[in-house]
């Protein structure tokens, strides 16, 4: 597991914990959710640029290449696909939607550290 | 499951509002990964395993099925949902059952293996959770 992977696996944990507490204190989504699930957008930003630049400078990935950038560009959707699926109907459900982006980012982050190395 | 009355559909008449929205968002995650992971099983590997790999894209097209008809509106579609989850349901019992007492012919990863471990029991939970939610909004239920 590399940097990019904590990342996500802190920023995930952090988002996942903020919008599940916001759920259960039966609050819609709001800034502080949003922002949250778009942090997780910003560190899978962050991995796709650095695996860019590390294939650009000559790092193979063990695994299969387009796996990974599926599974990458798959992740990249998800936050966006929740914040518009949340804010339709803003209850508090919608930020146990919001809660579930950082695990599932963070399974994928390590899904895809898996297929790098 | 199978009420039959003669109510006409009502603006109650879905499934896609409150704790609803979540299961339709935890589907759409799990019909997407299945998708993807029965589509490259079947495009790479499906020679090794073709019992496994059909059932991964029969995994996936439920999960499709489930996704798409709880997020509409209506009887016909309320039906789709039921059939689609109770599928899965068996699905995940039967290859969940299948995979622990013959390894041998099931050797191969699918969502619906050892019940769904490999995705944290979620596959195990979710058909549970659907026919909950589906039996609380059935067309039917009286307006609580």
């Amino acid at each position: 597991m590399d940097a990019y992977f904590y990342i996500i696996l802190g920023v995930g944990l952090l988002s996942t914990v903020t919008c599940a507490v916001a759920g259960i204190l039966k609050k819609a989504p709001n800034d502080v959710t949003i922002l949250s699930v778009g942090a997780v957008e910003l560190s899978l930003l962050v991995y796709l640029v650095g695996s860019i630049v590390r294939v650009i400078a000559g790092e193979q990935i063990a695994g299969e290449a387009w796996e990974f950038w599926g599974y990458l560009v798959t992740a990249l959707m998800l936050p966006v696909a929740a914040v518009y699926w949340s804010i339709l109907e803003r209850t508090r459900w919608s930020n146990f939607v919001l809660a579930a982006v950082g695990v599932t980012a963070l399974v994928m982050a390590a899904r895809m550290n898996q297929i790098w190395y | 499951m199978t009420a039959t009355p003669k109510t006409a559909a009502s603006p109650r008449n879905t499934r896609n509002t409150g704790p609803g929205r979540l299961l339709i968002a935890v589907y759409a995650v799990f019909a997407i990964s299945a998708t993807a992971r029965a589509g490259y099983q079947i495009l790479t590997k499906f020679s090794e395993a073709p019992l496994a790999y059909v059932l991964s894209a029969l995994a996936a097209l439920v999960y499709v099925v489930a996704t798409v008809s709880l997020a509409r509106p209506g009887r016909t579609w309320f039906r789709v949902s039921v059939i689609a989850v109770l599928v899965e349901l068996v699905g995940v019992i039967v290859v969940g059952a299948l995979s622990v007492f013959d390894a041998v012919q099931f050797p191969h990863e699918t969502v619906w293996s050892l019940f769904g471990r490999g995705y944290a029991f979620i596959p195990l939970i979710l058909p549970v959770l659907g026919l909950v939610w589906l039996y609380r909004r059935r067309p039917s239920a009286p307006a609580a």
